[in-house]
């Protein structure tokens, strides 16, 4: 029986903007359903309209039938009946859904004391069942807790329970694991899938992810701006896609699969030739420095030894950020370090471009010392020189008020004497080789896209002409296809100028694509180190082997993860 | 991630916006006033000093529109004139108390540390005394007239200034794209006093404008007490003052009339300053 039919429904704004135009879309009882999409594709948009969640004034036309019950023009009481019996719903960032200064055991018996009238130890015992099957270690204990008290994953758990409490038919996830680590994310799928298998509800899994899509979901369907592109079994569209647009998707989505060569799109060729280029060779094709090969072997640009770093609060224990990181980059080359949230990665960063000084070790960048915060005018235009940066994301690290091209030119001029005239030539020559051009230069941060951003951060850090380049999680903020022409823009500048790339990041599949070594940290320790490749087929670390198990693909085996999880049992 | 969804932006977007009648209202109001003040002299019926004995206390009259006070002098012409001080007086208190405390506001909350607790506690000390009070202080010290109670009230609001100044800078230090320019080579003043700074002005400013109604009032009260603008300058805290003994004869009119106009102006300032604060500063109380 059909739970949720959407058909050809149709929304604008009050200003005409048509958000979503003609979207049918169907979930059975107990299946799983992907709505897979870029940011502002309306995949969010239409899963709120089952639930009445329209934004204000906006007028729809079409149906969409929950239950059996038209949702759109439903008066406000039936609407929360529907909320209340039919559907739940996860949101992406558990954090920003849950009362801080409430208990769990509050958000939890809620709902269950007001709405079904049950008495608080009813309640109580029922919170705690529900917590117990989202798989919380200590259930009585969690109900006294605040929301700081628990971790991003155990609070996207409660969050879980909380849509179930209500026992609905339908269940509702809006990029319920976005916000986590890789291995979180994983634990969290499994929970939802058994879920979903006890209580036969069926499930709108919403998700950017097609990866994440094709390994969970029976079907799915593809949208893009407010249309449905594409729909069908999940594996066949992420084998055999047939729109144009899921074609493009499929290829600018990264993969770890390390045999399958790169998927029929022109997106990943570059990329793929760098690091083909470059693993076999100690030396990268583009080399300007002249060997004087006797000694050293390996020329290195990048060399960061035995670095650590210890915060201490008042009233806390110190957090050891990094623990006697040693890294060596050779000239030309690009590591990638790996990690989850908290494991020092960050850290580790921003002491290599002086944002944090380092409690003991050294950096060296082509030999010359570059430990510790600079100081000096000096210190610090030469440490720029050295290290420049690419940060998260791009929507904060530009200034609002500064346009593009003016951006450039501060950096620019600041290490240079360039007049103005030959200054603003050598802004649009970045520019163009970041692929923007004339136009963007006169252009506020607020009026250009994320990819376009990151864009204009990348030509900045080009413009000092840094000898190595950081780039802290600078993809994991874009979208898919936006990140994958940004990896080709860095693919072709490490090309063209055979800069020295130290990329951060959490996505493994993402670092394949752009280095050829790469190390995993953990808690501030590296925990395995070696060539991407290798390290991707044979991780010798159980945390890389679980980091890789955690990775979803169309053929994920969940029970061989939960497995893993159990026997690994990794603290949070 | 971070990155706010569609449908998370549309649900955020503002609602349309309400108000715009009374804004435009009192920006008409201001505007006229502060035409009136300029103009004084080209506008205004009669000399605000000119005495007429032979019209004393009389009401609304062809000759005299709103009347005449005790010494026959007319209301209208009065009014207009007192405008002058009226306006000058909170526009001086504004402007320097803006310029002072968003310099201190940048120093304590860029710099931070023993700065910032420093400042922030001869803050605290400043806001334990009324501004009036302080007013009253500097005449008493300096003598009347306007020039002491101004600069007194500038240093009595200047931490109000300071201290949302503080918070911003604070808060816009933190933000990536400081550590960006820290990365790319710039200094920490540079930081400070060419990126930051301009990019708080707008929200610190539109705030400062809300100051302007309060001092009005106060400097008002000030020259009721007979301590600010000394006659027979025309002012509308003397004005009332004057016409006090009127009151008890039945002639409220050289009372009502400047009374009227220091509502007319606070409101209207008040009405900008909260628009102003809403449309650049996302509406962050004062």
């Amino acid at each position: 029986m059909t739970l949720l039919d959407i058909s050809r429904y149709t929304l604008d704004l009050p200003d005409g903007t048509r958000l979503l135009d003609g979207v049918s879309l169907s979930v059975a009882a107990g299946e799983t359903v992907g709505l897979v999409g870029e940011s502002g594709s309306g995949k969010s948009l239409t899963a709120r309209s089952v639930i009445g969640l329209q934004p204000r004034g906006a007028t729809t036309t079409g149906s969409v039938r929950l239950d059996g019950r038209e949702v759109l023009g439903a008066p406000v009481g039936d609407l929360l009946t529907l909320r209340r019996s039919s559907a739940g719903m996860v949101f992406q960032d558990p954090r920003a859904g849950i009362n801080p200064v409430r208990t769990i055991g509050d958000h939890l018996t809620e709902t269950l004391r007001l709405v079904e009238r049950r008495s608080a130890a009813d309640a109580e015992a029922r919170a705690i069942e529900l917590l117990r099957a989202v798989r919380l270690p200590r259930p009585e204990d969690h109900l006294r807790q605040y929301p700081h008290e628990l971790s991003g994953g155990m609070l996207q758990r409660v969050m879980i329970a909380g849509a179930l409490t209500s026992s609905p038919r339908l269940l509702i996830c809006d990029e319920p694991t976005t916000a986590l680590d890789v291995t979180t994310q994983a634990e969290i799928i499994a929970v939802l899938g058994e879920q979903r298998a006890t209580r036969g509800m069926g499930m709108l899994f919403i998700t950017h992810d097609l990866n994440l899509a094709a390994s969970i979901c029976g079907r799915v369907y593809v949208m893009n701006a407010g249309r449905i592109e594409e729909e069908g079994d999940a594996r066949q569209v992420f084998r055999d896609p047939q729109a144009p647009y899921t074609r493009r998707l499929v290829a600018a989505t990264p993969t770890i699969a390390v045999a399958q060569p790169a998927a029929a799109g022109t997106a990943a060729d570059a990329t793929t030739d760098v690091a083909a280029d470059a693993a076999p060779a100690p030396h990268p094709p583009v080399d300007t420095a002249p060997h004087v090969d006797l000694s050293p072997p390996v020329d290195l640009m990048l060399d960061v030894r035995s670095l650590s770093k210890t915060y201490r609060m008042h009233g806390k224990p110190p957090v050891h950020a990094v623990v006697d990181a040693t890294i060596e980059i050779a000239r030309g080359g690009a590591l990638a370090v790996v990690g989850e949230s908290g494991s020092g990665k960050s850290t580790l960063a921003r002491m290599i471009v002086g944002l944090e000084a380092a409690d003991a070790g050294d950096i060296l960048v082509d030999g010359a010392a570059r430990t510790g915060v600079p100081r000096s005018r000096a210190e610090r235009l030469a440490h720029s020189r050295s290290v420049q940066m690419v940060f998260q994301d791009p929507y904060l690290s530009l200034d609002p008020r500064i346009p593009a091209g003016r951006a450039i030119e501060d950096a620019l001029r600041l290490h240079s004497t360039l007049s103005t005239r030959d200054a603003r030539t050598r802004v649009l020559d970045l520019l163009e080789q970041v692929g923007l051009g004339e136009r963007h230069a006169p252009a506020r941060p607020r009026t250009l896209s994320g990819g376009q951003r990151q864009r204009v951060a990348i030509a900045r850090a080009l413009a000092i002409e840094p000898d190595v380049l950081v780039m802290d999680e600078a993809t994991s903020a874009l979208d898919v296809s936006v990140q994958a022409q940004v990896l080709d823009l860095v693919a072709r500048i490490r090309r063209e100028r055979g800069l020295t790339v130290l990329f951060i990041s959490h996505d493994l599949a993402v670092v394949r694509r752009v280095c050829e070594q790469t190390v995993v940290m953990r808690n501030g320790e590296i925990v395995e180190r070696g060539a991407t490749a290798a390290l991707l087929e044979q991780p010798q670390h159980p945390y890389t082997r679980l980091l890789l198990d955690s990775v979803p693909r169309p053929d994920w085996d969940l029970d061989a993860l939960a497995a893993i999880d159990r026997t690994e049992g990794i603290p949070a | 991630m971070t990155t706010p969804t569609m449908a998370v932006k549309v649900l955020r977007a503002p609602r349309v916006r309400r108000g715009n009648i009374s804004f435009n209202l009192s920006l008409a109001v201001l505007a006229v006033m502060t035409l009136a003040a300029v103009f004084a002299p080209l506008i205004a019926p009669y000399d605000p000093d000119a005495v007429d004995f032979a019209a004393i206390y009389s009401g609304p009259t062809p000759a005299h529109w709103l009347g005449t006070d005790a010494l026959g002098r007319d209301t209208l012409s009065r009014m207009i004139f007192g405008a002058r001080t009226a306006l000058l007086g909170p526009l001086l208190v504004v402007v320097s108390s803006t310029i002072v405390g968003i310099l201190l506001g940048l120093l304590a909350g860029w710099r931070g540390g023993w700065i910032d607790s420093v400042l922030g506690r001869i803050f605290d000390v400043i806001f334990a005394f009324p501004a009036l009070l302080i007013a009253i202080m500097a005449v008493a010290l300096f003598g009347k007239g306007l020039v002491a109670p101004v600069i007194a009230m500038s240093i009595a609001y200047a931490p109000f200034v300071a201290r949302l100044t503080r918070t911003l800078v604070a808060s816009e230090r933190s933000r990536p794209y400081v550590a960006a320019y820290r990365v790319q080579g710039f200094s920490g003043g540079w930081i400070a006093l060419r990126r930051v700074l301009p990019n708080v002005t707008p929200i610190v400013g539109a705030q400062s404008t809300l100051n302007f109604g309060y001092v009005l009032a106060e400097l008002a009260a000030l020259s009721f007490l007979g301590l600010g603008v000394q006659a027979p300058t025309a002012d509308w805290g003397a004005m009332i003052n004057e016409a006090q003994a009127g009151l008890m004869g039945g002639y409220f009119l050289p009372a009502i009339v400047p009374a009227m106009a220091v509502v007319i102006v606070v409101v209207a300032v008040n009405v900008i300053g909260e628009e102003l604060s809403d449309r650049i500063g996302g509406g962050i109380p004062a």
